[in-house]
């Protein structure tokens, strides 16, 4: 009996893809564990953040009728998200039914059509008074309100009370800043900025990397000494500074920001998947793929890719980690997003001109910038042991 | 060797060319550009003043003509050889020329003197920090090593995990707020570079009947504690584990077994043999940290106000200096282009196996 499911697990274990494999023993460590974890929670925050925290009540009764302003000023952003949530459960129930291709494109069929819709036809209230709820329900115009566990929105800045820097209390969890805003709030509405930055900028950067590495690795001559220049070019330039250009003379967008550090920390992975097309490019398969009178972008891009992609993973682990500090670095000089709420942007209140110094703005901030920032980095070391025990270790 | 460096050198050129014309090209793109218009911030001018600023800079640096045409006025004033600019903008005789950098238009002083304040700054902090953490880096590694699986360790070991994880932002807030600030501990000092009176006073300590007075030295050793702190932690932590690791993969090499079998004491194994093996991977990273040390003095200069170029370049772009950024993109990336060629030099006299020839 114990012989035959020895047996059939080893069975298992032979025939098991490379992709599973990877997984599997990723997921054997603690470290990886812990990331994971670590980035469920932000991504459960970003995603249901507005119901987390919001001055908006859920529910209110007014003039003996109930309505929910929570849900009348949801936004086209908030939507998509919620979508792109829901479909990822439920590619994931069906993950026995679809392939993997097929359930990827459902997530992303899903989140396109919510967002194109939900833009089109939302049009929350431009002008906010998140005061009105509480004066209303002082003066009993309201009659009672079901308000959501964060009860301030992250632009809530109190101005009428001024409640600025005041220290973690009952009522502010993690205290305010500057402005007089919820610092808990502003937490959970930052994660959002956090996962988008890492994943889009990384997405950018990935993209750009395999095609420029590819025509790179498999042209040789003056192709490829052109674009090693080019390369070059950008390698040669800090990040920072070319980061520090463009948002200041193009204004502060966040999906600017996250196109920009996206295309700065391309080169990386253009110069690794071009080492990796020069070996590949003798071996066999591709010979063979040639002499059939493939097309290129096949032979690279259908053939080649595959094999060389998993080491590509385990920088764009080290890529988001670093797109995510980027931001962090560029909100706290100052230049990031206006308005939104941003661990960076916060973390740069902590240390007032007159030498003040609020802990509470200190350490929630860089503690989550902390521990994002790990989590991928932990993720990325899982991976590496897991995809090439013999690795060389680069510097990320 | 020679030909190498002399070939790596000129390959340099087209690479500054790239970036020069990147950063100018993002700048000129940007709505609005860079007008005099712009530039002008002329507060308390009379609009006749104004206008005649406005004038003066259209015509000295052709910020009204076609961006390419202001790009290749850029690129001749920069370069040694070329035409010379007269005042009025005009292109004078062809030859050998003293390079110029340009106006801060903001400022109104010359960018040279502004780089010249700055640069030394800046330097002077890499310049403790590089040889700090390389060399406690390596003797941490060595000694954790040697004593491999010990408490102490995998104590060092997991500090530096977290230490290399800590982004500097957060550890610069942190210091500056509990070892700086007047709630916690007021230790150090929260900005700059020295005390106020501090050029007044002599270089050295100095006990008079008046008072002990600590001198120009200490007190810029004082003020650079956190900063200096802030630079070296991340490095640090990260090329102790990188040590560790590349003299670990040595001591249980083949070699190093052979070593000890023919009677060298575990010292000359250590020192002589698996030491210099060592230092290769620490080369190679090298060229990725040393750069690193330029952006993270952007952040550390900011958050301590020490007037380097970090924070130079931090102003010059948020108020749209163009001849200070253009500036300080081709001094950086010289500088970066520079340690690239230092590295690969290093390499090949660590290795002997390693020519360009």
């Amino acid at each position: 009996m114990s012989e035959a499911v020895v047996t059939r697990r080893s069975d298992r274990r032979e025939s098991e893809s490379f992709s599973t494999r990877v997984l599997r023993e990723t997921l054997a460590r603690y470290g990886a564990r812990f990331g994971l974890a670590w980035i469920a929670v932000v991504a459960l925050a970003a995603v249901f953040a507005p119901f987390l925290a919001n001055s908006h009540p859920i529910a209110m009764k007014v003039d003996g009728a109930w309505q929910s302003p929570l849900l009348t000023h949801l936004t086209w952003i908030d939507l998509a998200l919620l979508a792109a949530f829901a479909a990822a459960v439920g590619a994931w129930l069906l993950r026995r039914r679809l392939s993997g291709p097929r359930r990827l494109a459902m997530v992303a069929l899903v989140t396109v059509v919510a967002a194109g819709t939900s833009y089109l036809t939302l049009s929350p209230p431009m002008a906010v008074i998140f005061d009105q709820y509480r004066s209303g329900l002082a003066d009993g115009s309201i009659e009672s309100a079901i308000f959501a566990p964060v009860p301030f929105s992250p632009t809530d800045r109190s101005r009428d009370n001024p409640l600025s820097l005041t220290p973690p209390d009952a009522l502010h969890l993690m205290g305010t800043d500057e402005d007089g805003a919820d610092v808990l709030s502003r937490m959970i509405h930052a994660c959002r900025i956090a996962l988008g930055i890492g994943f889009v900028a990384t997405g950018i950067a990935l993209a750009i990397g395999i095609l420029y590495g590819g025509i790179m690795g498999f042209f040789t001559g003056w192709v490829e000494i052109l674009m090693m220049r080019f390369l070059e070019i950008f390698e040669s330039i800090p990040q920072l500074f070319l980061l520090l250009t463009v948002v200041a003379f193009f204004g502060r967008n966040i999906y600017l920001i996250m196109a920009v550090i996206g295309l700065t920390s391309w080169p990386g992975y253009a110069r690794y998947l071009r080492a990796e097309f020069l070996k590949l490019r003798r071996q066999d398969f591709v010979q063979a793929a040639e002499a059939c009178g493939l097309p290129i972008w096949s032979i690279l891009f259908r053939h080649m890719l595959p094999n060389g992609v998993a080491p590509l993973l385990v920088g764009a682990s080290f890529g988001i980690a670093s797109a995510i500090l980027a931001e962090a670095v560029l909100s706290f000089l100052g230049l990031g997003v206006v308005d939104e709420p941003s661990w960076g942007g916060m973390l740069n209140q902590a240390v007032g001109p007159g030498g003040t110094f609020a802990v509470w703005l200190a350490t929630y901030p860089g503690l989550a910038i902390f521990l994002t920032v790990f989590a991928y980095n932990l993720i990325g070391e899982a991976l590496r042991d897991a995809i090439d025990p013999h690795l060389q270790r680069q510097p990320s | 060797m020679v030909n190498y460096v002399i070939r790596r050198l000129l390959l340099m050129v087209p690479t500054l060319l790239g970036i020069t014309v990147l950063v100018f090209s993002v700048m000129a793109m940007a709505p609005g550009g860079i007008g005099a218009n712009l530039l002008t911030r002329g507060g308390d001018m009379r609009p006749e003043e104004r206008q005649a600023m406005m004038e003066y800079l259209n015509r000295r640096y052709g910020l009204d003509q076609p961006m390419t045409t202001q790009y290749l006025r850029w690129l001749n004033n920069v370069l040694p050889i070329g035409y010379e600019t007269q005042a009025d903008g005009s292109r004078g005789a062809f030859g050998v020329k003293v390079p110029d950098l340009g106006m801060s238009f903001v400022k109104n002083r010359p960018v040279i003197d502004l780089v010249a304040e700055a640069l030394p700054v800046t330097l002077l902090l890499n310049a403790l920090t590089v040889p700090l953490v390389f060399a406690g880096s390596i003797l941490m590694g060595v000694y954790t090593a040697r004593y491999r699986g010990q408490a102490l360790d995998v104590g060092i070991g997991t500090a530096n995990l977290a230490l290399w994880s800590v982004p500097t932002i957060w550890m610069g807030v942190l210091l500056i707020g509990f070892f700086a600030s007047e709630q916690y501990l007021k230790w150090f000092p929260t900005t700059g570079l020295e005390s106020l009176r501090a050029d007044t006073w002599t270089f050295l300590p100095l006990h008079t009947e008046a008072g002990w007075q600590r001198g120009f030295l200490l007190d810029v050793l004082w003020h650079m504690v956190l900063p200096i702190a802030c630079l070296t932690y991340s490095s640090f932590a990260f090329l102790t584990k990188l040590t560790r690791s590349a003299v670990l993969e040595n001591l249980l090499a083949d070699y190093a077994r052979t070593a000890r079998a023919k009677g060298a004491s575990d010292q000359v194994v250590l020192w002589r043999h698996v030491f210099r093996n060592s230092l290769l991977p620490l080369i190679t990273v090298a060229a990725s940290i040393l750069p690193g040390f330029l952006v993270g003095s952007v952040i550390v200069e900011t958050i301590f106000s020490i007037d380097g170029m970090g924070r130079l370049v931090v102003e010059a772009v948020q108020m749209r200096d163009r001849e200070v950024v253009l500036s300080i993109t081709l001094i950086s990336g010289l500088l970066t282009l520079v340690s690239y060629l230092l590295v690969d030099i290093c390499y090949a006299l660590a290795d002997p196996r390693v020519s360009y020839e």
